[in-house]
């Protein structure tokens, strides 16, 4: 009995899927808030900001847990990333690593194309996203219309 | 020797971990990287990315961001600080319930000042509704599920999928061959034609020929499921398409780019509130306060 147990264990350790156990995340949004708990609403353990990396387990109920909070999963990607010395990295970079190098379709490139198409309102563009909600600006405001319970924060 | 069949699972859960896909972060300081590492991703962008899934979320920040120029050049933003304020934070409330609660640079609401029913979402978080639309809207709960339909469409990247390939194509062929932080002249030029193109591709989708209705229908689904995970009534869906089925009258904006509001009320399945979902006083108290068209 006590040896069908061990062997029970020993399969049962080795099916489990390794990303369940530990992975390395990288932040792929300008910034995120590092929750303590596992929750959109819970109070804010620090701040992340896009390359910081981190040492994390998950994800679970879409977030990841790191020694310094939760994370979402969706502000983070656990492909393999390589960063290194400056030489090739042999063809295998993708649309993470791109986000990180601050390439691709950028802000120099908006210049160019706002330059070409005078029609392009980006000035109205920025005023919009100058109109921010904070955290806790938004917890209050679901918190008054009863769409999530009272003191669900902590 | 006794102890070995003991130590074996932890040798093989540490086997695991060591099989995992670790980062190479030895370079890294601070969360930030220098340029020669960005010189070395970009170098081999090209042999990766090939489509409209590999454009990065900073590109799709970035093309979301002169869509919305086109658009907000092409319809007058409203000057209503408090409902422009009010109906963000309840795009926001909902998006918290999609599965890309984080972009990015987030979500950003703007209501247009126009009569042509009307809402649209770029890529990257940006979401237009029209004063006309507000209009037909009667709740908090109806205003949500217009929005949770806008979020669903940017979750989905509906927006993204409207680009032909062959426009990443030579952008990615481009951006392939850079070593160096800023481009060339004449590389600009080049990936700027690409970028205008992959706008004009966005634009003309949301503005004039409108999705497909595959998309329209997984965009209400997805809206009534973000609704009901957001403590809203999903009903409020149904709702307001029967409204705007009785409105369609006048043709134009959403009317032309849109299936029929009564097919997708068809399409959507019975729709309930989730347990937690309560009807509130104060929801009807700031929806009246800001809404007031």
């Amino acid at each position: 009995m006590k040896k069908t147990r061990w062997r029970l264990f020993l399969l049962a350790a080795a099916l489990l899927p390794s990303s369940v156990l530990a992975a390395t995340v990288t932040v792929l949004v300008q910034e995120t808030t590092l929750r303590k708990r596992a929750q959109f609403f819970a109070l804010a353990s620090g701040t992340a900001k896009l390359g910081q990396t981190f040492e994390a387990s998950g994800p679970s109920g879409g977030w990841y847990k790191t020694d310094s909070g939760y994370i979402h999963q969706s502000a983070v990607a656990t492909k393999k990333i390589r960063l290194g010395s400056g030489e090739s990295v042999g063809g295998t970079a993708t649309a993470e690593e791109v986000t990180l190098a601050g390439k691709g379709f950028n802000a120099q490139v908006e210049k160019s194309y706002g330059a070409k198409n005078a029609s392009a309102n980006f000035s109205a563009v920025n005023a919009m996203e100058r109109r921010a909600v904070s955290d806790s600006a938004l917890r209050d405001f679901l918190r008054a219309g009863g769409l999530i319970p009272a003191g669900d924060s902590q | 020797m006794k102890n070995l069949p003991r130590l074996a699972p932890v040798a093989l859960l540490l086997a695991g971990c060591a099989g995992l896909d670790r980062l190479d972060v030895s370079a890294l300081s601070g969360g930030y990287i220098t340029d020669s590492q960005a010189r070395s991703l970009t170098r081999a962008a090209t042999a990766l990315r090939k489509g409209v899934e590999d454009i990065s979320e900073s590109e799709e920040y970035y093309i979301g961001r002169s869509v919305a120029a086109q658009i907000l050049g092409k319809y007058k933003p409203l000057d209503d600080p408090g409902l422009n304020l009010y109906a963000q934070k309840v795009a926001q409330a909902v998006s918290l319930a999609s599965e890309r609660p984080a972009l990015f640079q987030g979500y950003h609401v703007q209501v247009l000042d126009t009569d042509e029913v009307n809402a649209f979402a770029a890529p990257g978080g940006f979401i237009f509704v029209t004063k006309a639309m507000l209009k037909l809207v009667k709740d908090e709960d109806e205003l949500a599920c217009v929005m949770a339909h806008e979020v669903a469409h940017i979750a989905k990247k509906h927006g993204l999928k409207t680009i032909q390939t062959s426009r990443l194509t030579s952008a990615f062929a481009i951006l392939g061959s850079e070593a160096v932080k800023s481009y060339t002249p004449q590389q600009i030029s080049q990936l700027t034609a690409a970028f205008e193109g992959a706008v004009d591709d966005v634009v003309n989708k949301l503005v004039v020929n409108g999705y497909s209705r595959d998309k329209e229908y997984e965009a209400d689904r997805f809206a009534a499921q973000y609704a009901k995970d957001a403590n809203y009534d999903p009903g409020a869906l149904k709702r307001f398409l029967e409204r705007m089925a009785q409105a369609s009258s006048s043709g134009g904006g959403v009317f032309k780019t849109h299936p029929d509001a009564r097919k997708r009320v068809d399409e959507l399945g019975a729709l309930l509130p989730s347990a937690d979902h309560r009807r509130s006083s104060e929801r009807a108290k700031r929806f009246s306060a800001a809404v007031s068209l």
